[in-house]
């Protein structure tokens, strides 16, 4: 009753505001509201007030960008017997229309995410049986070695725990493969990993064919074992000794509950924050999602399988006959699939993994490829608004997730438009300067804000337009393919495992380059036409700074293709460690100062040390987490640099045996605790000014660094350097 | 009331036959041709199928530069142009009327001749003044009388006059010798001088007028007046009042010329005049002094009809009958015609006796063709092209804040025009919208749709004007003769729409601008409005008639009014005040927000204005001059540039209406008009007043001519004499009158109208909203979903 109460108010509130916003008034009206609204909006975001302050912020924003909306569909279309106008004009309208669409949805998602949930560890002696799958297709060794080793070192009572490579680079199929080297790799394969699988204690299992790609691979895994709870870690995922205890125990409180996902935290940038150097400095992209908008979708019981790093209920997913298979992106669909027949989902807002991502800016589109292939996919067969079985907000929710990825055509239109004045004086947007100020500049501002809002220290201003920029020039292709033929898009492992050792121009950057030659004419011709022409000088100059937003945006872009040269393959975590550094015997107090998935830096305190030579053996002893014997693992020195009584050393792990690999993970994954440590050091809201202004100088430099790349051939002069190097 | 109607034609003709009998013997008028008898009808020959009409060339043009000193001597004439002196301005200029004549002034007028002087500046060889009558073009001569005024006459062919309405139009196409500016443009005119522009018939029976229809034919003097003299004897009886007051609406509205005036008098018949009539009021016995021969019957029962001043041979209208309600019969006879059912709509406001077509009445959504608004296609050579037409709009319009009209242009301009063109849209003399032509090589704009902003519409009759500026290479260069170049540049085709949308619609109280649009809210009332005269004179009754025959015009019909003893009696209905300031009831002053000390400061006029000192001017002029400050100086020109582009100041940034500040009329003032709410609210009152009679008669002569009488505005509108302007003080507080049913449509609009008008409410209301929203999807959310 009072429910229906609220939700009665609620609806009167919304239809007043929508009467109010929907009157046809005057410009000096909307200009003064407009105002009003801008400074109330700022007022409060400057006091950082939280709670119903920032709802009622949020309701300020809707009212100005309602008023666009209304505005622009009752004013701004161009008539429709023009239709060398209509017809990009309409587009626009379309594409403004998404964005506004997509910030109601994503506006009722997030308006109020659930809290970080309280630690809810499983209950002291009712452990579940937990099936550990680890499914693999082509990653190599040592890195399924990692994961495993970790999987294997997680607390949980050894009885209960069984840990299972789902191979599929082993299958019968690949090893008669017609294809002679594949045939050779497969068998070669599956031999060594049967090795690995059986020092470490871990299941292998691989299958007859490879049919259904991975969701086919886990219903396998399924097949062939019992636990009660399912855990899944891609083959780069390794978890930390707690995963278990903090995921298991909700599925005691809920019987209805299918799943548990945990946030992906990754050790190493992805390209755009490899190429920008702002891996350490801002909060990475998938935090945004892993940080806002899975609490948001949770609220409404609605966050979803992510593919890795999650704990599922064997009986749910019997229910609905495993994991689902038409997609590419399974995880969803099974997700949506166990949601429509009503079992319940829960997500723990803290890194209990970490994994790495693509390292090429290729591969990362590769990536995202087969995401926004996937979601369309889910959209076509699925069809979440008119799903049956759904809660509505769960429809909104997932309605919200799979129209995102046609970002590619509203991004490729907002690129595009302004040329269409610019270039063919077309005009497609009928406004006079005045009102440009009162409804779309209220409009555009009105969204930064609320965008800042919302995802402040998730996402800083202009980063999500960055991304859609860099990914829409090869994603658009991929979603129209996939809008065309649903059936066809078909599964591909992205590869993580690559490193970029030498600065080069990625090898799909061209396309970039070509859009900012344009846009730069583009910009030309705006100056050419403010002088030239001077009475619609107000119109070319807004049109004119909107390609120069583009143009910004372009120019960062360049610097998101050119890819820098690196010396370690993969990213270093920082750990502060007791150890001891053995050398010829000897054993010297030491930290370790941070790791990676292939060396560590180790501080060692010694008076009579000198620099070492390269490649000396030498070996850590520490102890495990959780463990309390002293373990060695023996090292190889690659640098050292002396510093008073304090010698530095660079080294690299020579694993022999598989509790070395162990040791290893250990010192990378054991402690969940640094990865939430280093995600808040970078969290942070530069707000909206400030984050414009680093923006611009961040697109300026890389605008520079790109067309450097780009004249100057980078990876020549590269290796020059390192040839140089080496003589030395 | 439909039986004394039919009583009354029976009479009217009766007496009409009567009249004529009884008039000859004592025609003894020496100028009269004895061989025109009124009442024979001179044989005029007409084609039969009418097509002679309109394709007889008009041939027989004689221009004479001298002045025809002949006019006293010549037959009778009628001048034609309606509003007094006619300027046709810039390179193109057109204009359309129509000059209602009797049967008899159709059949035998002869000759139309047109008196004009050009500026010095037009090139005769390239600039034409052309004359069209009823569609027939008599005329297509150079334009080339740059130093006197000379004439142009035409033999009008026979049969293409038709009695009633004769449609005249002129077009003037001028080119400038030398220059090839815009701004020259400026500089060609030509003037058509009212005296020498008149019709002329073949011999004085035209002067005659015969029926109640022949009324319409009264014609204008030479500056566009008209006038109705009526000698009303028995004047200043009470009974007589309200009959009168019947009749001058009636014939207002017979006439509808755009200037017309009533005067009362009680003895003298005036001498006969172009644009005036006698009207003679009176019981047989009243008359008789001034009429020697009283029409036959008149003692016995209500007559009314022409008959001919014996005197001067010019037509008199006399109503008459044994008493004054008989004489009420007789009027009735006249006016009768000109009632109509208070709630019909009207589908046009009647213009065309100064501008043809009549406008077409806008109430709601309409889409109308340049064609049906009276526009026709025209191609133009030149660089200022300007036209208009009219609408009508109602008068409990409510859209001046926020409402967009739309004209969708079809029009074409040629590969020579330039970018930096542009096309003007003006409302009322106010620029409304401008439509930049971008591209060169030339285009055509299929529906262009042009907002129009609402802001200057104003009920009654509106003129929109469209106004292209065409630049083109060849004006930069300006050749020798380039500005005669005939190549088109620029077409405006009469495909073109205006598109009025549904705007909102209610009465407010006070709007002077719907008193002056169409009566409002007078025109609406089914009862008598009480009007309240102090002295029944014949100053306060001339002025009272002229007052009330400009509101039926304005309402298309007679506006009831009653007489009462006391303006104690009113209370809370509508009425209508007239006289003087100084004997007007206290409430008045207190309703109109009118100080009343005005009552004994007001008057009497300093007759020659003293050359004061404006205040207003003068502090803008000390502001201009101390501009000098940093901050004042930053701070006031960006309010100006705030002004400029948004037409925003920190005045029209209120919340809601501020109450009215009380009102002295200044010294220079000669006629005061007011409008404010009846004591609760329900009425409205209406307030006409001037320092004295005299003041109060010629003030309303002056403010009811076309020009005056549409600039009338807000809650009060004075004249000056000295500088024959009108000037208005807005509206602040208002009330609403509802006038259309109930609909959320309506109320929409009424409200973005008000919040366009209260800026700062709409800010708050969306404030107030937001917060709410915001408290509302707290409490939702906090309910909705999961919760920890």
């Amino acid at each position: 009753m009072r429910k229906a109460g609220i939700i009665l108010f609620w609806g009167i509130t919304s239809l007043c505001l929508l009467a109010l916003v929907s009157l046809p008034i005057n410009l000096q009206t909307q200009l003064i509201a407009s105002i009003t609204v801008v400074t109330f909006m700022a007022v409060i975001k400057i006091l950082r007030a939280e709670g119903i302050w920032r709802l009622t912020a949020l309701a300020f924003g809707t009212a100005i960008v309602m008023r666009y909306v209304y505005w622009r569909t009752t004013s701004t279309l161009p008539p429709l017997n023009q239709l060398e106008n209509f017809i990009p004009g309409f587009l626009l309208y379309l594409a403004e229309m998404y964005s506004v669409t997509m910030l109601a949805l994503s506006l009722f998602v997030v308006a109020m995410p659930l809290p970080p949930r309280p630690s809810r560890a499983a209950s002291e002696g009712k452990y579940p049986s937990v099936d550990v799958f680890v499914p693999t297709y082509n990653e190599d060794e040592a890195l399924l070695a990692n994961t495993l080793a970790a999987a294997k070192a997680m607390d949980y009572p050894a009885d209960k725990l069984t840990v299972w490579l789902l191979d599929d680079g082993g299958t019968v199929q690949k090893r008669n493969s017609a294809n002679l080297l594949e045939d050779q790799g497969a068998k070669a394969r599956h031999q060594d990993l049967q090795v690995l699988c059986h020092e470490l204690g871990v299941n292998y299992l691989t299958r007859e064919r490879n049919e259904h790609a991975k969701a086919g691979n886990l219903n396998n895994g399924m097949a062939h074992s019992q636990g009660e709870l399912l855990a899944i870690f891609d083959a780069d995922h390794a978890p930390a000794r707690d995963f278990l205890l903090e995921t298991v125990g909700y599925f005691e409180d809920d019987p209805k509950l299918f799943l548990v996902q945990t946030p992906h935290f990754f050790l190493n940038p992805d390209p755009v924050e490899r190429n920008l150097r702002t891996f350490e400095r801002m909060p990475s992209e998938n935090e945004m999602f892993y940080g806002i908008i899975q609490r948001g979708l949770d609220k409404w019981n609605a966050s979803f399988f992510c593919g890795s790093a999650a704990v599922l209920r064997r009986k749910a997913l019997e229910q609905t006959g495993g994991f689902s298979g038409v997609s590419i992106t399974e995880d969803c669909e099974t997700a949506i699939d166990l949601h429509a027949s009503g079992w319940n989902s829960v997500y723990v807002d803290r890194p209990l993994i970490a994994g790495l991502q693509p390292a090429t800016f290729a591969s990362f589109i590769g990536q995202r490829s087969r995401w926004a292939q996937g979601m369309m996919q889910i959209l076509r067969f699925k069809f979440p608004p008119l799903k049956r079985g759904l809660s509505i907000p769960q429809r909104l929710c997932y309605t919200s997730s799979t129209l995102f990825w046609l970002f590619p055509f509203p991004r490729t239109i907002f690129l595009f438009a302004p040329l269409c004045y610019l270039f063919f004086d077309l005009e497609i947007f009928t406004a006079s300067g005045g009102e440009f100020l009162g409804y779309t500049l209220a409009y555009m501002l009105v969204n930064l804000m609320m965008q800042n809002y919302l995802y402040g220290s998730f996402r800083w201003p202009w980063i999500s337009e960055l991304y859609e920029y860099v990914q829409t020039i090869h994603l658009l292709p991929a979603v129209v393919s996939a809008i065309l033929n649903p059936r066809k898009p078909s599964f591909k492992v992205t590869a993580k495992d690559e490193s970029v050792l030498v600065s080069r121009l990625s090898e799909i950057s061209r396309p970039f380059f070509v859009i900012f030659a344009v846009l730069l004419l583009a910009l030309v011709v705006t100056v050419y036409r403010v002088y030239t022409v001077p009475y619609t000088a107000d119109v070319t100059l807004v049109v004119g700074g909107w390609n120069l937003l583009n143009l910004i945006l372009a120019g960062c872009a360049l610097g998101v293709v050119s890819e820098r040269g690196e010396y370690s393959a993969t990213r270093r975590v920082k750990v502060t460690r007791r150890c001891e550094f053995g050398l010829d015997d000897q054993w010297y107090p030491a930290t370790i100062d941070d790791v990676s998935a292939n060396g560590a830096r180790v501080n060692v305190f010694a008076k009579n040390l000198a620099s070492l030579p390269v490649d000396t053996r030498g070996m850590i002893r520490f102890k495990t987490h959780g463990g309390d014997t002293e373990e060695i693992l023996p090292v190889a020195v690659r640098n050292t640099s002396v510093a008073g009584d304090i010698i530095t050393i660079g080294c690299l792990y020579l694993p022999e045996v598989a509790r070395h690999h162990s040791l290893v993970a250990d010192l990378i994954f054991a402690n969940s605790q640094q990865w939430t440590q280093f995600q808040l050091s970078r969290r942070g809201n530069p707000g909206l000014f400030r984050g414009t202004i680093w923006f611009f100088g961040l697109a300026f430099y890389q605008t520079t660094r790109g067309l450097l790349y780009f004249f100057s051939n980078p990876a020549a002069r590269d290796k020059a350097r390192r040839l140089a190097e080496a003589k030395k | 009331m439909r039986r004394s109607v039919v009583l009354a034609f029976a009479l009217l003709a009766l007496s009409h036959v009567s009249v004529h009998a009884q008039t000859l013997p004592f025609d003894m008028t020496p100028d009269r041709p004895a061989d025109s008898p009124v009442s024979n009808t001179p044989a005029v020959t007409v084609p039969a199928d009418g097509a002679g009409a309109g394709d007889t060339p008009a041939t027989g043009v004689t221009d004479t530069q001298a002045d025809p000193s002949a006019t006293a001597a010549e037959p009778f004439h009628r001048f034609i142009l309606p509003n007094g002196n006619l300027g046709l301005t810039g390179e193109f200029d057109d204009r359309t009327w129509s000059v209602y004549l009797t049967p008899q002034q159709a059949a035998i007028g002869s000759k139309l001749n047109i008196g004009y002087q050009n500026s010095i500046f037009v090139a005769p060889e390239v600039s034409r003044l052309s004359l069209e009558v009823n569609n027939a073009r008599m005329a297509d001569e150079p334009v080339r009388s740059p130093d006197s005024v000379s004439d142009l006459s035409f033999d009008i062919p026979k049969g293409l006059l038709k009695p009633g309405a004769n449609l005249i139009r002129l077009r003037a196409n001028q080119r400038h010798r030398t220059d090839c500016t815009v701004q020259s443009t400026y500089e060609l005119w030509s003037n058509i001088d009212a005296q020498r522009t008149y019709l002329s018939f073949a011999d004085n029976s035209a002067q005659a007028l015969q029926s109640s229809d022949d009324i319409r034919a009264i014609g204008v003097d030479e500056n566009g007046l008209t006038r109705f003299n009526f000698i009303v004897p028995a004047l200043e009886q009470p009974g007589a009042t309200i009959p009168l007051m019947r009749l001058s609406q009636g014939l207002a509205l017979l006439a509808n010329m755009p200037n017309q005036a009533f005067s009362f008098e009680t003895q003298g018949l005036p001498a006969p005049k172009a644009g005036e009539m006698t009207v003679l009021v009176g019981t047989p016995a009243e008359i008789q002094p001034l009429l020697s021969t009283v029409p036959l019957g008149a003692a016995s029962a209500p007559v009314a009809g022409f008959v001919t001043d014996p005197n001067t041979g010019s037509p008199i209208l006399v109503l008459s009958g044994p008493t004054w309600q008989a004489i009420q019969t007789a009027i009735e006879s006249i006016v009768a015609s000109t009632d109509v059912d208070v709630t019909t709509r009207r589908e046009l406001l009647a213009t065309q006796n100064w501008r043809s077509p009549d406008a077409p009445f806008l109430f709601a959504d309409t889409r109308l063709s340049f064609a049906q608004l009276g526009l026709k296609t025209e191609q133009f050579s030149g660089r200022r092209f300007r036209t208009n037409f009219t609408v009508g709009i109602p008068s409990d319009f409510y859209a001046d804040a926020y409402g967009t009209a739309l004209i969708l242009l079809d029009a074409a301009y040629s590969e020579a025009v330039l970018p930096g063109s542009h096309v003007d849209i003006y409302v009322n003399g106010s620029i409304a919208s401008t439509v930049p032509i971008t591209s060169s090589g030339g285009g055509i704009l299929r529906h262009l749709p042009i907002n129009v902003t609402m802001r200057h519409f104003r009920p009654g009759v509106n003129t929109i004007a469209i106004e292209a500026l065409i630049e083109t290479e060849d004006d930069k260069v300006c050749a020798p003769g380039a500005t005669g170049v005939e190549t088109p540049r620029f077409a405006l085709f009469d495909t073109s729409e205006f598109h009025m949308p549904d705007f909102a619609r209610i009465g407010q109280l006070p709007n002077l601008a719907a008193l002056s649009g169409t009566g409002f809210p007078y025109n609406r009332s089914q009862e008598a409005i009480p009007l309240s005269i102090d002295r029944v004179d014949a100053d306060t009754l001339s002025a009272a008639a002229t007052v009330l025959g400009r509101m039926a015009v304005g309402a298309g019909h007679p506006i009831p009014v009653e007489t009462i003893a006391s303006p104690a009696l009113i209370g809370n209905r509508s009425a209508i005040f007239i006289g003087s300031l100084s004997q007007m009831p206290q409430m008045v002053f207190t309703r109109m927000n009118i100080a009343e000390t005005a009552r004994n400061t007001w008057g009497p006029d300093p007759g020659d204005e003293p050359e004061g000192v404006d205040t207003e001017a003068t502090f803008d002029e000390w502001r201009q001059k101390l501009r000098g400050g940093i901050w004042s100086g930053q701070i006031s020109s960006f309010e100006d540039w705030v002004k400029r582009n948004f037409d925003i100041s920190l005045s029209s940034l209120r919340f809601a209406p501020t109450t009215e500040s009380s009102f002295t009329p200044s010294n220079e003032a000669s006629l005061l008009i007011a409008q404010g709410a009846s004591p609760d609210g329900t009425g409205t009152w209406s307030v006409v007043a001037a320092p004295s009679g005299r003041d109060l008669r010629e003030g309303v002569e002056a403010v009811s001519t076309l020009a005056n009488w549409s600039q009338l505005a807000g809650h009060i509108t004075t004249y000056r004499r000295g500088t024959k302007t009108v000037e208005t003080v807005p509206v602040n507080a208002f009330n609403f009158m509802p006038t259309q049913p109930a609909s959320v449509s309506n109320y929409r609009l009424i409200a973005a109208n008000w919040l366009s008008t209260n800026i700062l409410s709409y800010a708050m209301l969306l404030s107030a909203l937001g917060v709410l929203l915001g408290l509302a999807t707290a409490a939702l959310l906090t309910n909705l979903g999961r919760r920890k």
